[in-house]
């Protein structure tokens, strides 16, 4: 089976490097009679590559640890669930995943309304870049990063699967990221074949369902990352600036500006060439998400390692960057006549652009700060990092001014100045207003207040919105993208209120003890121990009261997995939309004596929620491609 | 439409933009930075300078001293690959579970240049995951 499933990815890559040849060629000669033969190419390497994604499930699932992956992610007392999520735990099955994802994403795409709509040339321009694409993580697949080693001797169990990953958060947090990553690459191939041969409609409108429909994995992918971060890690946070975290967050800013400035050449006609390098520079991000994760280039928490496919990464974001000048180059003729000019800044426009500098400024500083440890060693002796404070001072009124944007934006104009007077009034009223009244209940703070202002207004002109305007709920895109708008505004207002406000205390506790944090009262009561096969749990049962009435008992846990000697948290909260306390139990003795972390987190869920909004609301927005009457 | 040029309004709007970015970098850079250092590396430079630092280490086998009811650890962090050199660490607050000797361990704080201690207000003990550590080689 090993061998049956590596040769699948060999044929699969040799396939796509066939295909792109044929591509290529047809360009070159300006004959495009085979694009049937190159578009069942791509079928067949993508069926080669489900077959081997089949064998590495079944092998998972048999338990079969003749599979040095399965033997490295997985052993016998493993439930079956966890035991198939097993695929994308290791940086093997992650890629296959990613290449697995890729091709169907490919093979839908090629059936959509949106693939017909395209010129042959510029369809055999996609396949070239598209298969490129494919035949590069085939590469990785079949070369340094082999999820089909063969365990010689063949080991008689497994070493189990990380006891972190035993969580729902992250079960479906790296898949989700690698469906964002692996969708990108459309636009970008997109991109690059629209400009490449001069076709007239712009690829915004071909790529619009694919990158919509990646971003929502995407942001799904984070949002679950910092609840699983809050749940399971257990230091009370959601968000540490690690370099893993950073790494997909710079995928996200950059496709949100793409998403934003493709709305405006969609419309207009204007900014063209800068969607064609935005585009580009999305799915290149993506893969440094990847390169950061994966090379060892930074230090991080997180000790992924390296798998020997930092370099082909490096190189391959590298070769993109240069394929994409050469192309806004080569295409740049075609398109001199055809550019129309911006509106003025004072417009839907003029905001979209604004938008997307704040995004790109904001991914800049997360990759400079990311990469700062190694662009500091240029003068100073000794690499110098940067700490979670930088980010939250230059990137938190950087966000602020996102949602300020967002309250303003749907009151302007496409072409020139204010559209709805009224609006504006109520607007600028809900910010002020909103602002008086959270000084008022003592936020001080000018960033914290700022963005709370702005989140008010912002749901306030959605609401307005929605009920002044019916184009706003009765067509499909407008309301898909107010409520990922309503979304954003609960999210800011959730980020701005329990980053600066929370509270946090370290206690160690006997039973009987009490503690006090912001106005709740904690009884901890006795510490249980419980012990069967697979763990052994340890719990301490704390009781809260608020002014004399019980709110709750948090009962947090240390486990110990077998297999694994490092014990694992289990955080426990008392819900609240309002002020949620938050439990870690650090370590406890013999003598009862825990040591417990206590926080109490102001308005926190409305993070969830609005990230549920944000990633549930863009559904509404796909829609079918309109033919323009050619 | 008016055929006028929109460029310098663009034009002015990010040269503000772009100064407040500066600004925002410019103050972060200024506070919020701190070595990364290895302990040989932190051992090669002054104590004054260290008023920040991260520290990344191994803890060793001896010289754990520990309250058995109570928050706070003190232990010798050993440079990962010179065993030799060491320096003394103060850790004040809840220690993890996983701190033991011969875990690897992140401190964040800084050298007390009177002791010459590195005390410390975070201890991460590196995240035990095994998502690969092969083909180092």
């Amino acid at each position: 089976m090993h061998v049956t499933a590596y040769f699948a990815l060999l044929a699969a890559m040799i396939i796509c490097l066939a295909g792109a040849a044929a591509a290529l060629f047809a360009l070159w000669r300006n004959d495009y009679g085979r694009l049937a033969m190159i578009e069942k190419g791509h079928l067949l390497a993508s069926a080669c590559v489900v077959l081997s994604s089949v064998i590495l499930t079944v092998a998972l699932w048999k338990r079969d640890f003749s599979f040095v992956y399965v033997a490295e992610y997985t052993d016998t007392l493993l439930p079956l669930f966890y035991a198939l999520t097993a695929f994308w735990a290791g940086q093997a099955g992650s890629l296959l995943f990613w290449m697995l994802t890729l091709a169907l994403f490919g093979v839908f795409f090629a059936v959509s309304p949106a693939y017909r709509s395209l010129s042959a040339p510029t369809r055999h321009a996609y396949w070239l870049f598209f298969l490129v694409v494919e035949a590069f993580f085939l590469l990785l697949l079949t070369g340094p990063s082999n999820p089909f080693l063969e365990a010689v001797p063949p080991v008689p169990e497994g070493r189990g699967l990380n006891p972190l990953l035993r969580n729902p958060g992250m079960i479906f947090h790296p898949p989700l990221l690698f469906m964002g990553y692996a969708g990108f690459a459309i636009p970008a191939c997109l991109a690059l074949a629209g400009w490449l041969t001069g076709e007239r409609a712009s690829f915004a409108a071909a790529a619009r369902n694919t990158a919509i429909l990646s971003w929502i994995f995407l942001t799904a992918g984070i949002i679950l990352g910092g609840w699983w971060s809050y749940m399971e890690l257990g230091w009370g946070g959601y968000w540490a600036w690690d370099p893993v975290e950073n790494a997909s967050l710079i995928p996200w800013l950059v496709s949100t500006a793409f998403i934003h400035t493709a709305i405006v050449e969609r419309r207009t006609k204007a900014l063209a060439k800068t969607n064609v390098a935005l585009a580009v520079v999305t799915f290149v991000t993506c893969i440094l998400g990847t390169y950061l994760v994966r090379s060892g280039v930074v230090e991080s928490l997180h000790a992924f390692g390296e798998g020997g496919v930092g370099g082909p990464l490096l190189l391959f974001m590298l070769f993109t960057l240069v394929v994409l000048a050469a192309t806004l180059l080569a295409g740049a003729p075609f398109f001199a006549d055809r550019v129309k000019p911006l509106s003025g800044l004072m417009s839907v426009p003029g905001f979209l652009v604004i938008l997307a500098w704040l995004m790109l400024a904001l991914s800049a500083v997360v990759f400079l700060g990311t990469l700062w440890p190694v662009i500091s060693k240029l003068w100073s002796a000794n690499p110098v990092g940067l700490d979670a404070g930088f980010y939250n001072r230059v990137c938190l009124p950087l966000f602020a001014l996102v949602t300020a944007l967002v309250a303003f934006c749907p009151l302007m104009s496409w072409s020139e100045g204010v559209r709805d007077k009224a609006g504006l009034g109520l607007t600028v009223g809900a910010f002020v207003g909103g602002g008086a009244i959270l000084y008022g209940l003592g936020i001080h703070l000018p960033v914290a207040l700022f963005a709370g202002a702005a989140s008010i207004a912002a749901m306030a002109t959605v609401a307005y919105v929605f009920v002044r305007q019916r184009h706003a709920r009765s067509r499909a895109g407008a309301l898909g993208a107010y409520s990922v708008h309503l979304g954003l505004a609960l999210v800011t207002l959730g980020v701005a209120f329990s980053g600066p406000y929370q509270l946090n205390q370290e206690a160690v506790l006997t039973p009987g003890k009490t503690m006090e944090i912001g106005g709740f009262k904690l009884t901890f009561k006795d510490l249980e121990f419980e012990e069967n096969k697979a763990v052994a749990i340890s719990r301490a049962v704390i009781d809260v009261t608020r002014d004399g009435k019980p709110v709750g008992v948090l009962a947090p846990e240390r486990r110990i997995y077998t297999g694994f000697e490092q014990p694992f948290a289990e955080v426990s909260t008392i819900p609240s939309l309002g002020d949620e306390v938050y439990a870690t139990l650090v370590s406890a003795t013999e003598k009862k004596a825990a040591s417990l972390k206590i926080s109490v987190n102001p308005l926190i869920n409305w993070i969830w929620i609005g990230g549920t909004l944000m990633c549930l609301a863009p559904f509404a927005s796909l829609r079918r491609l309109r033919r323009k009457g050619e | 439409m008016a055929k006028k040029s929109n460029t310098p309004m663009y034009l002015v709007a990010l040269t503000l933009f772009l100064g407040g970015l500066g600004y925002l970098l410019y103050s972060g850079l200024g506070e919020n930075t701190a070595y990364f250092l290895n302990v040989s590396e932190a051992l090669a430079m002054q104590p004054k300078e260290l008023s920040k630092a991260r520290l990344f280490g191994t803890v060793a086998e001896d010289g754990i001293d520990r309250p058995a009811d109570a928050m706070g650890v003190s232990f010798t962090l050993l440079d990962k690959d010179q065993a030799a050199k060491t320096i003394r660490v103060d850790f004040k607050g809840v220690v993890p579970d996983t701190f033991k000797p011969g875990v690897e361990v992140i401190v964040e704080g800084g050298v007390n240049p009177a002791s010459g201690t590195f005390a410390a207000s975070t201890l991460m003990t590196k995240c035990p995951s095994k998502y690969q550590k092969e083909n180092r080689g």
